[in-house]
């Protein structure tokens, strides 16, 4: 059967790194202003819509500070119903792009000046969007056991902003729940370094992991890799994935790690020998972190740059990961 | 991950997946009337919802090139596998003339390029989408309730004329250019006398779902169309404008050509839209109309059986031949009444059983084995789905063996081959037929044997040879 | 039977010590129903099952007793109170972290015996046992996801190696996919098995835990020698032995798992049998640190800190080169962060430079053990509320204004406006959500942690 299938879409929308995509420099010789970005991502969902009459979509933003549910066609159409007729246009199309817009402003003209300090909330859209997928497979499963077959969910994530490595934890948690949920988790980087999260969430679920290497053909990029629904993504040689990071942030500094101290009883990582583990309390034997302590030569750095993944890490993230923790003090069991 | 347990049963459905009814009907038009009728936006999308998704995807990657590409590169994307799919897709695709065919370049037809590009971002002049009106304050239209009951109404009659003609019963007659339709299209013919009576095909045509049924009338009304010399484009395209329209709302009839405006009569026959009268200057598409193009339920929940009695099923089938329907609607008894030997009625619940003569009258009206057990399956109740297999399977094979039984006799043809001069003469050419596998029957003690039609040539062949040599 | 099972839902977490006292209430009050169970300390969280009939005792298996209409003759209000329940046993669930073992080994002694064709459990015991075992792995695997199992047969008075140590659930589920090759035979033998799968284990480094469970349905063990020379070796390992019965107890049962810091328990019924297997599943809890040199609790090996490298996975479609474990050409493979090697799959160690490999996802899975998401509470009233949310945070499903009528499940934890608050970011959510967001997503939408 052709079966429909549903897709939500987390856009990020990092004022901050807006502006960085959307200027000209060294390193982006292609910008891409946030206006071209969101034109170019409507007529991707407009096809989405266009595939079949049954697809569904949900469209989840990311802010600083905050996630907001942008659209969903399931929720009621406000407003006006003539003001968005016209002879021209496919109805659904003409609400689905107005509603987006408007809640994008909406929300951006709401954003504080305080709040662009924030990291941006990728975490909430995320599970977000996972609770919704959950709503909709729930209330089509108790209909009949055939729909739910032939939802085929998936989340597009459009992410601009770079790793926080504080949401280490939440992000895997989220990702392990859409892998139960059979939920295929496609990410788009249209801006800036790699995503080690990203990539791990895209490659557990099956995924696809892009890196966006020509701004103005966003469009057709979209459309040929994550516009096909899994069922015939097998049949087409959508981009699979380059090279997979399989780092980690450690608990204690939230740097991200390749080598890394875990212990045994509850497998937090550190990146350096700790006396106590923070987060189970456990005392390590002397002896260990002695044997630990010398075996490590000048890991942390040289080891680093040693990695064959780590050029794509600029420097400046590791700062600003160390500038987070200075700012606010860890609380005493890791990350809560 | 299971998913990836589920895949190749999912590719093997969408390689066995028939195109569409109308697609074959627009692959046989000529490429200037497509071209015409790709040039509104709405038409385009859709057809375009109408193909498979292999083919959507295919248009879609080339939606937004300017050039054409290259026949290899386009290739290079498709995985071993996606490599026979992926050919049929082109050749279908080639046949729409929404991909010309070509060897080394490929592009979209540009026609259908500029329409689907406008259909999808929006916009234009073309007004292919329908004019929406203000309603009119004298005559309030109908709310999406009133249109549901009203198409529903209208495609019952439909079907249950068909169904209890030749029973006796006298239901509500559609109009005459319904009448006409079945007649034309062979679901119900004439006898004598002028009573019109269901045929075999219209037998069949009863058990197939509400949108395969709707998607037949409607190409029997195109084929009528080309008889009456209604301009063939305008009528699609007219179809096509409906099923993108939206439920529940009005749309002006002034900006539709003459061969449309004529068709709206046609229409409100079928319950595909309402309008309060013939000359009104507004219609409603109903959701018979605006689901055209997609695979949600065309026909609103039977009014009767209160929820979702159509697409939730409402058949128990034990293995005892024991069946029970939860329905009190007219047409789905009258249609279970065709194979089933219906015992008992209750205000929500008709009690039957399968029998030998009821299956056996099923089978003389020209409807199939599988037909039945296709229709059992697809309105299972919801209790009947968990179980697996989901019809017992001995009523399943006991309907087939039923089947069989009709078929005990095969003709086929063939040459007898008698009167061989020896028995060396009759063996040696029985080997040669056996080794050409067109031996269907052989008696040695009277030296003869049956051969297939297509053999034919080679034996005698064969034996005149023999003959020439011996000779 | 689902309404039987959630009687004893309760008792699953077997190392909550919110259920000590309560227990020990309830074995003083059971203690008359006869010799089956509970006379150790260690064996806790069957209070209530005491109630229930043996399977063998109970004439006719009656679900629908379990659920009760109500006045409008709608089942309704007891699948809410069924909710509510759930609810509540997650309420009590504690908040604060627990160390847990999680670098698990599990040899899983599955008895072939004669006496597991008894009908007394639905349709046989080793039918039941088989169809348990199989969702016991792959639940094991998921919250033990750097776990290994192995699988151990006692067929005949010897043990049988039906699988060998593996982390991988598919190549586990297999080994007893095929029921025919385990038709049960002849008697069991308790030693041979314990001695089979304590060798299998004796190459284990020390902070891993080593574990047995015996699924056991025979009355009698047919053993060489002296099985209490087994059990001390055991001890002396450290191996944690625990045992469901599926007859009655036996006294050698009882104290493989007394004496080893494991658990013991005699199935009821096919509930509880799946219910005292199940409990066995999330990582034992650590109890209080080890003290001194005799520290019996067996099973707490010596915690230590591991160095360990999460490495960088090669797509398929880079140039193949050598691996380091097989010496063959391969493009995929994963990258040793320390010394560059190409090894074929993790988690290993590394061939070169001798750093354990693992992924990071590997461990991350277990996370969600040591932050849980803080209970919500449920909104009973929104009158000190001066705009409400109108729809659930997490996925915009607009909520009840009407408040609803539910048979007496309100106070449970439930609220009869469907909204629960996060005591944290102050969002609401639907009840749903609720119980998505704690079971299996681990994060709450709001706060984003």
């Amino acid at each position: 059967m052709d079966r429909s299938s549903h897709l939500s879409v987390v856009v990020d929308l990092s004022p901050t790194h807006w502006y960085l995509s959307s200027t000209r420099s060294q390193q982006n010789s292609r910008p891409l202003s946030l206006k071209s970005f969101l034109s170019q991502l409507l007529v991707f969902l407009n096809s989405h819509i266009a595939c079949k009459d049954e697809n569904t979509l949900a469209v989840f933003g990311v802010l600083p500070g905050r996630s907001v549910m942008l659209f969903s066609s399931l929720s009621e159409i406000s407003g006006n119903p003539l003001d968005a007729a016209d002879a021209d246009t496919y109805r659904p199309f003409k609400v689905l792009d107005g509603t987006v817009m408007r809640t994008i402003a909406e929300h951006v003209e709401n954003l504080g000046p305080s709040d662009l300090e924030k990291p941006v909330e990728l975490v909430g859209a995320l599970t977000k969007s996972l609770c919704y997928i959950n709503r909709i497979t729930a209330t089509s499963s108790a209909q009949s056991a055939e729909q739910t077959a032939s939802l085929d969910p998936r989340i597009l994530i459009l992410s601009v902003s770079p790793d926080q490595s504080s949401s280490y934890i939440p992000i895997m948690n989220s990702i392990f729940s859409a892998q139960k949920l059979r939920v295929t988790i496609d990410v788009c980087k249209v801006y800036g370094s790699e995503s080690v999260f990203l990539q791990q969430a895209a490659h557990l679920t099956g995924g696809s992991y892009l890196h966006l290497e020509r701004a103005d053909a966003l469009l057709q990029y979209l459309t040929m890799s994550f516009l096909p629904p899994p069922g015939i993504r097998q049949l087409l040689s959508v981009p699979t994935q380059d090279k997979v990071d399989f780092r980690a942030a450690c608990f204690c500094h939230k740097r991200i790690v390749d080598i890394g101290f875990v212990c045994s009883v509850c497998l937090s990582i550190f990146c350096q020998p700790v006396p106590v583990c923070s987060t189970c309390r456990t005392k390590f034997p002397i002896k260990t972190l002695q044997r630990l302590n010398a075996a490590r030569p000048p890991i942390t750095i040289p080891a680093v740059a040693a990695s064959p993944s780590v050029t794509s890490l600029p420097s400046s993230h590791t700062i600003r990961a160390g500038h987070i923790n200075g700012s606010q003090p860890v609380a005493p069991n890791g990350l809560r | 991950m299971p998913s990836i347990e589920l895949n190749p049963e999912t590719a093997s459905t969408h390689t066995e997946l028939s195109p569409h009814i109308l697609l074959a009907f627009l692959q046989s038009q000529s490429q200037t009337a497509l071209t015409r009728l790709y040039q509104r936006p709405s038409s385009c999308l859709s057809i375009f919802r109408l193909l498979r998704p292999l083919e959507r995807q295919l248009i879609l990657n080339l939606l937004w090139l300017e050039s054409s590409i290259p026949m290899s590169t386009m290739s290079a994307w498709v995985t071993p596998e996606g490599r026979k799919p992926y050919n049929d897709s082109l050749s279908n695709l080639a046949r729409l003339h929404v991909i010309p065919k070509s060897t080394t370049k490929l592009a979209l037809n540009s026609t259908f390029r500029a329409s689907l590009r406008q259909a999808i971002t929006g916009g234009g002049t073309t007004g292919s989408f329908g004019v929406p009106v203000e309603p009119d304050p004298q005559y309030p239209p109908p709310d999406i309730a009133t249109l549901d009951a009203y198409a529903l109404e209208r495609w019952e009659i439909i079907l249950h004329y068909m169904v209890s003609s030749g029973t006796g019963q006298h239901p509500t007659k559609p109009s005459q250019e319904v009448l006409y339709l079945l007649q034309r299209s062979g679901l119900m013919t004439k006898m004598h006398g002028g009573v019109l009576q269901i045929t075999s095909s219209g037998f069949q045509f009863l058990l197939h779902d509400p949108h395969a049924q709707l998607w037949e009338l409607l190409l029997q009304f195109l084929y009528m169309a080309e008889e009456r010399q209604m301009d063939m484009v305008e009528v699609l395209s007219f179809l096509l404008m409906l099923s993108t329209m939206e439920l529940g709302r009005e749309f002006s009839t002034e900006n539709l050509s003459p061969t449309q405006s004529a068709m709206l009569a046609d229409l409100c026959n079928y319950g595909l839209i309402w309008q309060h009268s013939a000359s009104a200057r507004w219609f409603s598409p109903s959701r018979l109309a605006t689901t055209l193009t997609s695979s949600s339920p065309p026909l609103p929940t039977s009014r009767s059986t209160g929820r979702g009695s159509h697409d939730q099923g409402f058949i128990v089938l034990e293995t005892n031949y024991r069946l029970y329907a939860y329905t009190d609607n007219p047409l789905q008894i009258a249609v279970l009444n065709l194979f089933v030997n219906l015992k008992s009625r209750f205000p929500n619940l008709v009690v039957g059983a399968i029998t030998r003569e009821s299956v056996k009258k099923a089978l003389l009206n020209g409807i199939t084995a599988d037909q039945i057990i296709s229709y059992l399956t697809t309105h299972a109740h919801p209790q009947m789905r968990k179980n697996k297999p989901l019809l017992p399977v001995t009523v399943q094979d006991q309907i087939r063996l039923w089947e069989l039984e009709r078929n005990r006799v095969k003709s086929q043809e063939g040459y007898l081959y008698t009167a061989f001069a020896s028995q060396a003469d009759y063996e040696y050419v029985l080997d040669y037929a056996k080794q050409l596998d067109v031996v269907l029957w052989e008696n040695p003690a009277k030296r003869c044997f049956f051969g297939s039609l297509d053999g034919h040539a080679n034996i005698r062949g064969f034996i005149e040879r023999r003959t020439a040599e011996k000779a | 039977m689902p309404p039987r099972r959630i009687e004893h839902e309760g008792d699953s977490d077997s190392d909550l010590d919110i259920f000590e006292d309560f227990d020990s209430g309830a074995k003083s009050k059971g203690k008359g129903k006869g010799k089956a169970i509970d006379r150790g300390k260690k064996d806790k969280g069957k209070g209530k099952a005491k109630e229930q009939p043996y399977a063998w005792e109970a004439s006719y298996t009656r679900s629908w007793d379990t659920v009760q209409e109500d006045e409008a003759g709608s089942l309704q209000g007891a699948v809410e109170d069924l909710i509510a329940r759930g609810r509540r046993r997650r309420l009590l669930a504690p908040a604060a972290a627990i160390r847990r073992t999680i670098i698990r080994h599990l040899v899983l002694l599955l008895d072939l015996s004669s006496a597991m064709m008894d009908r007394d459990m639905r349709p046989t015991r080793f039918d039941l046992m088989l169809q348990y075992a199989r969702e016991f792995i792959t639940e094991w695997f998921d919250q033990n996801p750097l776990g290994q199992i192995g699988i151990v047969g006692m067929r005949a008075g010897i043990g049988e190696r039906l699988g060998g140590m593996s982390g991988n659930p598919q190549e586990v589920l297999k080994t007893i996919s095929e029921r025919h090759k385990l038709e049960p035979t002849g008697e069991p033998s308790l030693q041979n098995a314990i001695e089979m799968a304590r060798a299998s284990m004796s190459h284990l480094p020390t902070h891993s835990s080593r574990e047995i469970i015996v699924i056991f349905g025979s009355l009698t063990t047919c053993d060489p020698g002296n099985i209490h020379e087994a059990l001390a070796e055991c001890v002396k390992d450290r191996i944690r032995i625990s045992v469901v019965a599926l007859a009655a107890e036996m006294k050698i049962c009882r104290e493989l798992c007394d004496k080893t810091g494991g658990q013991f328990g005699v199935a009821l019924n096919e509930g509880h049998f799946k219910d005292l297997l199940f409990e066995l599943i999330p990582p034992p809890a650590q109890r209080a640190l080890p003290s001194g040199p005799n520290a019996r609790s067996a099973g707490t090996a010596p915690a230590d800190l591991m160095l360990m490298g999460f490495p960088t996975r090669l797509p398929d479609t880079s140039p193949p080169s050598l691996c380091v474990c097989h010496s063959q050409l391969k493009s995929e493979g994963f990258l040793c962060p320390r010394c560059g090697a190409k090894v074929c799959d993790v988690p290993t160690d590394c061939d070169i430079c001798g750093l354990m490999i693992v992924s990071s996802p590997h461990l991350a899975r277990s996370y969600h053990h040591l932050f849980p998401v803080k209970t919500y509470q449920a909104v009973t009233t929104l009158d000190n509320m001066p705009n409400p949310s109108k729809m659930c945070h997490a996925c915009a499903r607009p909520f009840k204004y009407a408040p609803q009528s539910m048979a007496g499940a309100s106070g449970e934890g439930m609220s009869h406006l469907g909204r629960y608050r996060c005591p944290d970011c102050q969002n609401d959510f639907c009840g749903e959500c609720d119980v998505f967001v704690h079971d299996v997503v681990h994060c709450c939408p709001g706060c984003g942690r």
